[in-house]
């Protein structure tokens, strides 16, 4: 790839962080022009991503063959600078968290932008964050690109103030600082061990490090490894991430449904990358952790679920279900089981933004806080008794106003994604998942504890989802519905339209996956681009 | 040396983790830029240590690696001092929000149990 | 031949109906009705079309890819008994599309319930369609849904909300196992294609994982065909309008799980286990059903219990696992469904024309709707399994396999008696249902006067009747082919020789119905009367299912809640200790596998500065972690102090720059952290004399201090082991190689941070800037609390003196106090500036750079401030951060990005060197632009970060609002 081309690549970190410092030198009473600025730059961003992902899965007319597109920035020779690595996991990532971040920003064009200053800044260097995170090839670069995203995440916590999201965000940001100086600590040892920090260099060194240091190269890892999992969401590391988004504004929110996924990513990455079978001594050895962490955060998240009394509480406790799912999944392991949670990850990716955006507008309409009211005490009769005793009964339906049956549309839409039903991507994502589990090899009690987990999630999800839906949109309101402006229905139908063709273009999205998962497992290709990766201005094949 | 700056490390973090699980806020933004210093020190000894090596190379001729200390923790360590110390501004400006709203500089926002 | 791709059109057709339906006008009922049924129609056209096809013995498949790496394809599969069940679906759809179309009110807002119906349909021909395992189980759990809508469709009213969601929980987790237990079928035959896994019966049933399958598969079904115990949403499914109750529990939802019971007959059946669950089962629902049918109150309740107990006379008969046990079921759900869908729409009909369905109430309706009764009462006795009716054909045959022996268990000797007394248990409620709605005296107090039903809404049942009539009595001449078909496409060659004929001699089943239809009218004229006084039925009137139902839910969410109380925590400082645990166990646990042991490195030897250095280190990080509660400013100082010991070691350690660096950050803190504390609350020590702090405080404060001093222990270990191991050859040695020919600098470090991992740099840069603007926005809104807003005690007094002494004006004092230092530090100003300049300039080569550089300057303003106060300082210079901030981005960003006009990548530098007069050579490479661009975001930030806390001070202190100038002095 030569030209213009070659710098897509950075596009989606430079892009966001150029046209925010633009932003910050306008006045903050141009709102118009910073909501088509930053609104096109996302745009932008989806575009790029979606360019990269058909460069970078070979297709055909992208005129070259599938692989990494590796960055040298600063034009120095991997390993000694900086490289940025773009391959079918990192751009996949990159395409979530635009479309994310696109709908995300339109919903909050509603009025959410207002609710305080720097709105579009924030959240275009929140995104820029992300982006880096996705593409670094170095663990200290990481890490900045953590602290940036972070950052950004902090301000957008605290958007529109109040009470409640201050003091989520004093725990919040207490518990990231601590974590980036875990994250500090692990990339210090893991320097110490092997002298690096390119992962790929690491990927050449691991396996060389002789038995006396390798306690130190694990514990390094590990220290590294909790810091990540803290991000995910791990289980007992996670009370925070319920709280701090129930808290933040909903477009905020939604957005967040991505953060967690950095530390997933990250997690599979290195998991592969750097503890793969062929890293010698250090091979695999925190997957049991992992397996045993995830079944606890989903275990976790099922309860939240099920003790939720709001239904932000819901979609928080999902994320940790979601993330449980996806750790076990990746501490099992296996290509075609990687391909099913990789699938997972972007529909209940998708699918839990939805469900932050719709949550507000239908909440709107009653003015309880306590929105789930403790389930009813049970009902002393059995057999039917319907007319005889329920009273006299309206047999006469009732006309739904137009914004409740959207809401109403959209809110089943999103418990069918979220528990799993069909007909929408989240049907398929569980049967994937399953499938893989069955396929992995013997079926031993981890895999059942797993499919059982995932089951009961599914059901806790669907239970406490059509509990809450059934007292917010079928209980007869004696007002009028609040106003529902199209700015907020789009963007909530986009996503449901996105899962809707994750479900209908289900086999090409799965192939893609699939060759992500091969992509995964090809440590050598990854190396070696990364080694063999020519510079600027030197002779080029 | 090395036994010397293990423990001061080992002091920083012991003194900056007590200060870390103190109820009051302040408490824990001074805990947290004592864990900071200690942090930053081990990073530097992630590199080995090396005393009194010039801190410049020359700019004639091939340079000897050895004779210098290990340039890419100082650099690490520079960035993660800027950013710790964002962090830590930030930290304490949240800290007198919540203050200012709650009415206390309890971490939990609230003198009561939760 | 026929198309297969038709097929499509037969299950697209309902789905598009449904959308378009949903479209339509409120009030349009004419409209939808129409819609509703011609679609219906249009979609059993094709399916006609492809009988010939099927006739003998064939079957018609569709398969588009869809998901084909994981064996997914939508494929449509028509055989002769899917095409039976489709005719039902269809056949029965339309009816009740008609009868809906006279039923539902005209102010319903009917569109959406035929979008509902609909819907709901075309999932139950996706179902009955599918060639794929997971493609039934799909279409399976969108008939739960669209059933959870129909149930739900009077959700005004609480019993629809309680039985919807009731329904739509039973059939859900009913689903979501078939699925399991389908995945596990597709694992044990290697796929889900239906016709692979019908090719492996005894493959599957010699399987391990056969017991796992078979039972998750039969949980499904039982959920779905409402099997004891799962059977009791069912009856609180009757809150949906009746034609909805008429179809989901005749012919379609309840059908389903018999449907795939049948289905997967052939791979299934046959073992011990399926013999033993199945039939126990069936048996239990058969019981239960019909003696909870006796003594319901509600026409719909009787009714739906009849459908519960049918529902497990067919489930009994296929877990028999004999041939013609399987053909006398397929034959069964035909029957029933004719039969119960006209009984539930003469329910309908009663409801809509006397405004009750209380048996307790109703009498004597024949003189008023007589053409309706008679329907009825035929269509009941039929349900009774009187002869000359398609029910006593199936019942027959039912009894008859009653009687055969099959597996040699006790049952074979009950099963007789059992399935007498629930025949002669249905005749009971039969004989009750007519007797007490049609015969008899003239009701008394009705809400309406009733009268017969108009034509087209008795329709539906009339064709029905017939139909229960014409397969009563001539059942060769009309189900018999299509039935032969249908047993011929499940069963295969073990098709076994049936005959359809009413009269097989005078032979045992015949006696038992005969003893079932006279024992069940005696057993009601003996006991009718008294029927009504029952509230529930007796002896299974315990068991209730709903009431388990609910509390089990309720039990579930207050345990759920408990939990989630004892495993999770809302406060920061538990939180804070199991992270810190945590990484510390995840830290030990490679060394405790791996054993602990520093290394060969050769140590520098211990300089006695530097442990004397350290020791003051210590001992003041101690005493700051021990004084921090109540002696704020001591403890700020004493960390300071720590501050610099670390520069001070820096620089030992030969990292000038650190030292720098650090202590500038160090001075930038200190300021910040100074006005903070004007913020914080007062505190006081505890007076020692009040002993009650109770021993978990001593024991939290004990784990706090045992999980630090861990901490620390580790910290120190590893970074020993660190220090005391060779370095391993790693990237470092290249930097200080490439350093001045690559980089252009002798300042390494500086190089590294501005070239070789510049990018670090632009992202650290974008931090800071990032925090600033929060804080800034955030001190916006900055609210004191109410005790910290009164000016200081300090300048309280000093007011109060110049309020004492005349000539002298409030203020003064303040005004002049510390004037010498003032001027000095206003001095100070254009020469710390200069130094700043002075550090930016020589970065590249020596000890400094941007950052420095930046952190200086914003001292030097800091210094102004401080000096002459906020207002005089903003009256003479306007800083704007803001604009700092974002230039410097800019800048940066424009720097990196020159690169890219020459073809190379981002942040790529050129150097060359620059002769200036005083200061001599200065470094010109692009990295310097890049610098600079740090220096003016450094300036900025924290300017803007220092002046907006700054501001809060000199807020005027009654009335908190944002800061002076806001965004401008901001």
């Amino acid at each position: 790839m030569s030209g213009w081309m070659q710098h897509l690549t950075v596009a989606p970190i430079v892009l966001p962080l150029a046209v925010s410092a633009l932003l910050l030198a306008f006045d903050e009473r141009r709102r118009a022009l910073k909501r088509v600025l930053s609104l096109a730059t996302v745009g932008a961003l989806i575009g790029i991503a979606l360019t990269l992902l058909w460069q970078v899965s070979g297709a055909a007319g992208s005129g070259q063959a599938a692989g990494p597109h590796v960055y040298l920035l600063g034009n120095w020779p991997a390993p000694f600078g900086i490289v940025l690595v773009a391959d079918h996991l990192s751009v996949l990532m990159l395409l979530l968290a635009s479309l994310l971040g696109f709908t995300a920003l339109f919903y909050a064009m509603a009025r959410w932008d207002r609710a305080g200053p720097r709105f579009h800044v924030l959240f275009l260097l929140l995104l820029a964050g992300l982006n880096g995170a996705f593409l670094t090839g170095d663990i200290f670069n990481l890490f900045v690109f953590f602290e940036v995203l972070l950052a950004a995440s902090y301000g957008l916590v605290l958007h529109g103030a109040g009470m409640e999201r201050t003091s989520a965000s004093l725990h919040y940001i207490t518990i990231n600082i601590v974590t980036s100086l875990l994250f500090l600590i692990g990339v210090a040892m893991i320097y110490a061990a092997t002298g690096t920090l390119n992962m790929a260099d690491l990927a050449e060194r691991i396996p060389l490090v002789q038995a006396g240091d390798l306690a130190l190269l694990e514990s390094g890892a590990a220290i590294l490894g909790t810091a990540f999992l803290v991000k995910s969401g791990i289980w007992p590391l996670s009370f925070w991430l319920s709280r701090t988004y129930a808290a933040a504004v909903p477009p905020v929110a939604a957005l967040f449904a991505v953060m967690t996924k950095v530390g997933i990513y990250i997690i599979l990455r290195l998991s592969w990358l750097l503890f793969g079978d062929t890293s010698g001594g250090a091979a695999g050895f925190a997957d049991n952790w992992l397996i045993g962490a995830g079944f606890a955060t989903m275990l976790f998240g099922t309860i939240g679920i099920l003790s939720a009394r709001t239904l932000t509480r819901v979609a928080g406790h999902y994320v940790l279900v979601s993330s449980g799912t996806l750790l076990a999944a990746i501490g099992i392991g296996g290509q075609a089981l990687t391909a099913a949670l990789l699938f997972y990850l972007v529909s209940s990716t998708l699918a839990v933004g939805a469900l932050y955006l719709i949550i507000e507008p239908v909440e709107r309409n009653t003015d309880e806080d306590d929105m789930i009211a403790g389930i009813a005490e049970p009902v002393f009769d059995d057999e039917y008794t319907g007319a005889l005793e329920e009273g006299e009964e309206d047999e006469i339906g009732i006309v739904i106003p137009g914004t409740i049956a959207v809401l109403g549309g959209g809110f089943i839409f999103c418990t069918l994604l979220l528990s799993g039903l069909p007909p929408l991507s989240g049907f398929i994502a569980k049967f994937a998942l399953i499938d893989a589990l069955f396929r992995h090899g013997a079926v031993t009690p981890t895999i059942w504890v797993l499919i059982a987990l995932i089951i009961c999630s599914g059901l806790a999800t669907l239970i406490g989802l059509t509990r809450a839906g059934i007292d917010l949109l079928w209980t007869p309101a004696e007002d009028s519905p609040a106003r529902l402006s199209v700015i907020e229905v789009a963007p909530i139908g986009l996503l449901l339209a996105t899962c809707l063709t994750l479900m209908i273009g289900a086999g090409p999205i799965f192939s893609y996956m699939e060759a992500t998962a091969g992509a995964i497992a090809d440590r050598a290709a990854y190396v070696d681009a990364v080694r063999h990766a020519p510079r600027a201005g030197e002779v080029q094949p | 040396m090395e036994i010397v700056l293990a423990i001061a490390i080992g002091a920083l973090t012991a003194s900056g983790l007590w200060l870390l699980f103190r109820p009051r806020t302040f408490q824990v933004v001074l805990g947290l830029s004592l864990l900071s210093y200690a942090v930053n020190l081990f990073i530097i000894a992630a590199g080995r240590l090396r005393t009194d090596a010039p801190p410049i190379v020359g700019r004639d001729g091939p340079v000897d690696p050895g004779l210098y200390a290990d340039p890419v923790p100082q650099a690490l360590v520079l960035t993660a001092i800027v950013i710790s110390f964002a962090t830590t501004a930030l930290l304490l400006v949240v800290l007198l929000a919540s203050r200012g709203l709650t009415g206390t500089d309890h971490v939990d926002g609230t003198e009561e149990d939760l | 031949m026929t198309d297969a791709r038709l097929l499509l059109i037969i299950l697209a057709l309902p789905f598009l109906g449904s959308l378009g339906a949903a479209f339509l006008p409120t009030r349009g009922r004419n409209a939808a009705a129409a819609l509703a049924g011609t679609v219906t129609l249009a979609s059993m056209l094709p399916l006609m079309a492809f009988y010939p096809a099927l006739a003998d013995g064939g079957t018609v498949r569709l398969a588009i890819p869809w998901l084909p790496s994981l064996g997914l394809d939508l494929t449509l599969r028509l055989s002769g008994f899917s095409w039976l069940f489709s005719m039902l679906i269809l056949g029965i759809g339309v009816l009740v599309v008609l009868y809906a179309r006279y039923y539902m009110s005209s102010e319903d807002p009917i569109p959406r319930f035929f979008a509902f119906l609909l819907a709901f349909m075309a999932s139950m021909l996706g179902m009955v369609l599918s060639g794929n395992l997971i493609q039934i189980a799909f279409f399976w759990e969108m008939t739960s849904l669209f059933s959870f809508l129909l149930i739900g469709y009077w959700h005004h009213n609480q019993s629809a909300r309680d039985g919807a969601r009731m329904a739509l929980i039973v059939t859900a987790f009913g689903g979501v196992c078939l699925l399991v237990g389908f995945l596990l079928l597709g694992h044990i035959v290697d796929s889900y294609d239906l016709d692979a896994v019908l090719a492996q019966g005894d493959l599957i049933r010699g399987h391990d994982l056969y017991l796992p399958a078979l039972i998750l598969i039969l949980i499904g079904a039982f959920t779905k065909s409402a099997q004891f115990p799962f059977h009791f949403w069912l009856p609180h499914a009757m809150a949906a309008p009746t034609p909805v109750s008429a179809y989901l529990h005749s012919a379609t939802m309840v059908k389903a799980g018999v449907f795939v019971l049948i289905l997967l007959w052939p791979v299934l059946a046959g073992t011990q286990s399926w013999y033993l669950i199945v039939t126990t089962t069936g048996l239990a629902t058969l019981l239960v059903g019909a003696w909870a049918a006796i003594f319901q109150n509600d026409l719909k309740g009787l009714l739906a219990y009849s459908t519960i107990s049918h529902l497990g006379l067919i489930t009994l008969l296929l877990g028999l696992g004999s041939p013609l046990a399987a053909v006398a079921a397929i034959f069964h759900t035909i029957n029933h469904a004719t039969f119960k869908a006209s009984l539930f729409m003469a329910a309908g009909i009663i409801d809509h024309e006397t405004g009750t369905r209380d048996l307790r109430k109703l009498s004597g309706l024949a003189r008023f709707m007589p053409i309706t009764a008679t329907l009825a009462m035929v269509a009941a006795a039929a349900m009774a399994g009187v002869p000359l009716l398609n029910g006593f054909l199936s019942k027959e045959m039912f009894l008859a396999e009653a009687l055969a022996a099959h597996s040699g268990t006790v049952l074979d000797r009950i099963l007789p008696v059992l399935a007498t007394l629930a025949s002669m248990f249905s005749v009971l409620y039969s004989v009750r249902f007519i007797h007490q709605t049609f015969l008899g005296p003239a009701p008394v107090d009705l809400p309406h006067q009733p009268q017969e039903a108009p034509h087209w809404m008795r329709f539906p049942i009339e064709i029905l009747v017939l139909l229960c009539l014409l397969v009563g009595i001539i059942p060769a001449l009309t189900i018999g082919p299509f039935l032969a078909t249908a047993v011929r496409s499940v069963l295969g060659d073990q098709t076994p020789a049936y005959s359809l004929a009413i009269w097989h001699g005078f032979n045992l089943p015949l006696v038992m119905s005969a003893i079932a239809l006279v024992g069940g009218t005696c057993l009601y004229f003996l006991f009718g009367a008294r029927l009504n006084d029952f509230p529930q039925s007796p002896i299974i009137g315990h068991f209730k299912g709903r009431r388990t139902f609910e509390t089990v839910l309720a039990a579930l969410i207050d345990g759920a809640r408990a939990l989630h109380r004892r495993l999770g925590s809302r406060r920061l400082q538990v939180q804070l200790r199991l992270l810190v645990a945590t990484a510390f166990i995840a830290a030990i646990l490679p060394f405790l596998a791996l054993g602990y042991a520093p290394g060969p490195r050769p140590g520098t030897l211990v300089d006695p500065g530097f442990a004397v250095l350290w020791l003051i280190g210590g001992a003041s990080a101690v005493c700051a972690a021990w004084q921090a509660k109540y002696h704020r400013l001591a403890a700020l100082v004493l960390i300071g102090v720590c501050g610099l010991v670390t520069c001070i070691s820096f620089v030992w350690l030969s990292a000038p720059d650190l030292g720098l660096t650090q202590l500038l950050v160090e001075i930038v803190t200190l300021v910040l952290l100074l006005l903070g504390l004007r913020w914080l609350p007062q505190r006081r020590p505890r007076q020692r004399q009040d002993p009650t702090v109770p021993l978990s405080v001593y024991v939290r404060r004990g784990s706090d201090l045992l999980i630090a001093l861990l901490g620390g222990l580790g910290m120190a270990a590893i970074a020993y082991a660190m220090m005391t191991r060779d370095a391993p050859a790693g990237i470092s040695h290249y930097f200080m190689e490439q350093a001045y020919p690559g980089g252009g600098g002798t300042n390494v470090v500086n190089v590294i941070l501005v070239d070789f991992r510049a990018f670090d740099t632009y992202g650290e840069i974008t931090v800071l800037s990032i925090v600033a603007l929060t804080v800034f926005s955030l001190l916006r809104r900055f609210r004191p609390a109410a005790e910290s807003i009164e000016i200081p005690e300090q300048q309280r007094r000093q007011n109060a003196f110049d309020d004492d002494r005349e000539g002298r004006t409030r203020g003064d004092t303040v005004r002049h106090y510390l004037l010498i230092p003032r001027v000095l530090m206003e001095w100070f100003f254009p020469v710390i500036s200069t130094c700043a300049l002075y550090l930016l300039v020589r970065g590249h080569d020596l000890p400094g750079g941007g950052f420095a550089a930046g952190v200086t300057a914003s001292i030097a303003i800091i210094i102004l401030y401080m000096a002459s106060g906020t207002r005089s300082v903003e009256m003479r210079l306007t800083i704007r951060p803001v604009r700092w901030i974002s230039a410097g981005l800019l800048l940066a960003t424009l720097t990196g990005s020159a690169a890219l006009l020459f073809g190379y990548p981002f942040l790529s530098s050129e150097f060359g060197y620059l002769k200036l007069p005083i200061i001599g050579a200065v470094p010109m490479a692009s990295a310097f632009l890049f610098d600079i661009g740090v220096f003016a975001v450094v300036v900025g930030t924290t300017a803007l970060m220092l002046i907006a806390l700054a501001h809060q001070s000199i807020r005027s202190p009654r009335t908190p609002k944002s800061p002076g100038g806001g965004e401008e002095a901001g």
